[in-house]
């Protein structure tokens, strides 16, 4: 399959600390990468970059071979690459469709008038089965409901390169079990996924292949099962001792 | 999906009914001047001039939820334009180039000022109003050796009273439109979470600067539209930082969540002011500090939200678990507690201020 998103070489430094270090690394439409590592490995900080929270050091980012690297955060939601963060956000007084809804009119999707975008954002808000919180303020909501009406955001803007940051992390096993076929039902959608993660059945029952990062740099890269049993990946994450 | 026959027959319906409401009080305020004394007519003015000062500060502060205290600034830029203008230009040329310049100066601010937010905007705002006028000052006694101007020219308070009148309508139709587009809806969004507009498309710096001169050029042009009430202006009286002060209590006083908000705090603070300034010149700022005390501390969500409150309240049953005497008794209870101050009057004071303060610094 041809990549839709190509990063090269990409490189960020806070100060004297390099948090990504000549990462690159290519995902293809329907495909879910796994991006794992230990903590402050620097996945949360490539997610940052790819989605222009944060600008790059020096690298390229392409986009369905486009180069991206120099647009802003907003720009390259309209070439259709969207998040969601480690920890959730949203506007907390506004209900929580006004979000959707700003996705829906401002995002790659069709033009639509500000009167139907609401019809929309309820769509995306039903397709996560939040519908019937849809005029509930945000911070009233639930975890798992605030996790999917952020998704619902981002679903919104109409991506292709959907980067998810722990978005599984912390929820109940039944919950965690619809989490999975949430995203099952993206990628199956054609959305290449990029699934920052630290719980590692999802990490297995998801991803097509996993990078695994530690210290900024890549150090393994392939198919979950494989990847897992790597010597230097369980190094990263227990120590020389249990290798 | 879109929008059902039904969805639109009664969104055309409320639309109509609000129209017809607004153009039916319109047209009453219209016709006032002629029914009403010269100082009436005078008070009326000053009240729609603050109605729009404080509905073009809404637009901005209200939305991006940047306190701005540069209202006056812009109000001053205004008035003193065409008192700098007065007797080289036609009246109308005169508020044209005063709308320009206040939208200028408001481009500049805002681009200058597009990094910094919370408190550090207050601030830079007050200062920049503080700057106009100081600058105004020095160019005045060191270059054109006057201390202020002098505004003759023909154009009857009741003519201000319309136009000023025109100017309200349009800012009130901004305001509602601002309510139902793309463009008022992505303000919302970036006042809350300025991380997450970015993450839905929206254009940020675009659109703060973009409202900012929107509110200013309102603000210029009721300063403008001031001038010829005044005899004489100086930028002292021009650039008066009560105005900014006043329009934000103002606002606040209202709430912000509703459009007809500021006409609720407009009111009662200028008819006040009124009385007060003819009567004790010197407590207005003294009452005016108490009407903010008292807000901040009891009414978070200004009037409206006492309003809403209360109309919420009026739909829900009465819950009295132990009958009417019930608050009575707690109240009784809290009276007749004994005073009790183990950290004397000053840990009183601490305690109460620990808890105010999340208050006065919580976002609104």
């Amino acid at each position: 399959m041809a990549a839709l998103l190509e990063v090269e070489a990409l490189r960020k430094a806070f100060g004297g600390l390099v948090a990504v270090n000549n990462m690159s690394l290519s995902v293809a439409p329907g495909e879910v990468l796994g991006l794992i590592g230990p903590n402050g490995s620097g996945k949360t900080t490539l997610l940052n970059l790819i989605a222009g929270t944060l600008r790059s050091d020096s690298g390229r980012i392409l986009m369905d071979g486009e180069d991206v690297t120099a647009l802003p955060n907003h720009l390259r939601v309209r070439k259709r690459i969207n998040r969601t963060f480690q920890l959730v956000r949203a506007p907390p007084n506004l209900p929580a469709i006004a979000t959707v809804m700003a996705g829906v009119l401002y995002g790659a999707g069709e033009r639509v008038r500000f009167k139907d975008a609401g019809y929309e954002a309820a769509g995306w808000l039903g397709e996560m089965n939040v519908l019937t919180k849809a005029d509930r303020r945000f911070d009233q909501l639930t975890y798992i409901e605030q996790k999917r009406v952020e998704l619902a955001r981002a679903l919104a803007t109409r991506p292709r390169v959907l980067l998810l940051d722990e978005w599984l992390s912390g929820l109940s096993p039944s919950e965690l079990e619809g989490g999975i076929s949430v995203v099952w039902s993206l990628a199956a959608r054609g959305i290449a996924v990029i699934l920052v993660e630290h719980v590692m059945t999802a990490v297995r029952a998801l991803c097509h292949r996993v990078i695994v990062m530690n210290a900024g740099s890549k150090i393994a890269e392939g198919p979950p099962d494989a990847v897992l049993r790597d010597g230097e990946v369980i190094r990263a994450y227990l120590g020389d001792d249990d290798a | 999906m879109t929008e059902t026959s039904e969805d639109k027959r009664i969104r055309r319906k409320r639309a109509a009914a609000a129209v017809g409401a607004l153009a039916m009080l319109v047209a009453m305020l219209a016709a006032l001047p002629w029914l009403v004394s010269d100082y009436s007519l005078s008070l009326l003015l000053n009240l729609i001039c603050y109605l729009v000062l404080t509905i073009a500060w809404a637009l901005f502060s209200g939305t991006t939820r940047l306190v701005s205290l540069a209202t006056s600034a812009f109000y001053g830029v205004g008035m003193y334009t065409v008192a700098m203008l007065i007797k080289v230009l036609p009246l109308y040329a005169a508020f044209a180039v005063a709308i320009g310049a206040g939208a200028v100066l408001a481009l500049i601010v805002g681009v200058l000022t597009l990094r910094i937010s919370g408190m550090f905007f207050v601030i830079f705002s007050f200062g920049l109003s503080e700057m106009m006028r100081e600058l105004m000052v020095w160019w005045e006694i060191n270059q054109t050796h006057t201390m202020g101007r002098y505004v003759y020219v023909d154009f009857s308070t009741t003519k201000i009273y319309e136009h000023m009148l025109g100017l309200g309508v349009l800012v009130f139709l901004v305001g509602w439109l601002l309510r139902r587009s793309r463009f008022g809806l992505a303000l919302l969004v970036i006042g809350e979470d300025e991380t997450v507009a970015r993450q839905v498309g929206i254009n940020v710096p675009f659109a703060k600067v973009a409202i900012f001169i929107v509110s200013a050029m309102f603000m210029t042009l009721s300063g403008a539209l001031m001038a010829p009430r005044f005899g004489f202006i100086n930028p002292n009286f021009a650039f008066n930082p009560l105005v900014s002060f006043q329009v934000v209590i103002m606002a606040i006083l209202g709430g912000l969540q509703q459009l007809w908000g500021p006409v609720l705090g407009v009111i009662p603070l200028i008819v006040l002011s009124e009385q007060l300034q003819t009567e004790f010149p010197f407590w207005y700022s003294v009452f005016l500090g108490l009407v903010f005390m008292v807000i901040v501390y009891f009414l978070p969500r200004g009037l409206t939200g006492l309003l809403e409150d209360g109309w919420a309240a009026l739909g829900r049953p009465l819950d009295l678990p132990r009958g009417f005497s019930g608050p009575l008794r707690d109240a009784w209870a809290l009276l007749s507690r004994p005073i009790s101050l183990p950290r004397g009057i000053a840990g009183a004071i601490e305690d109460r201020w620990i808890k105010i303060m999340p208050r006065l610094t919580e976002k609104r």
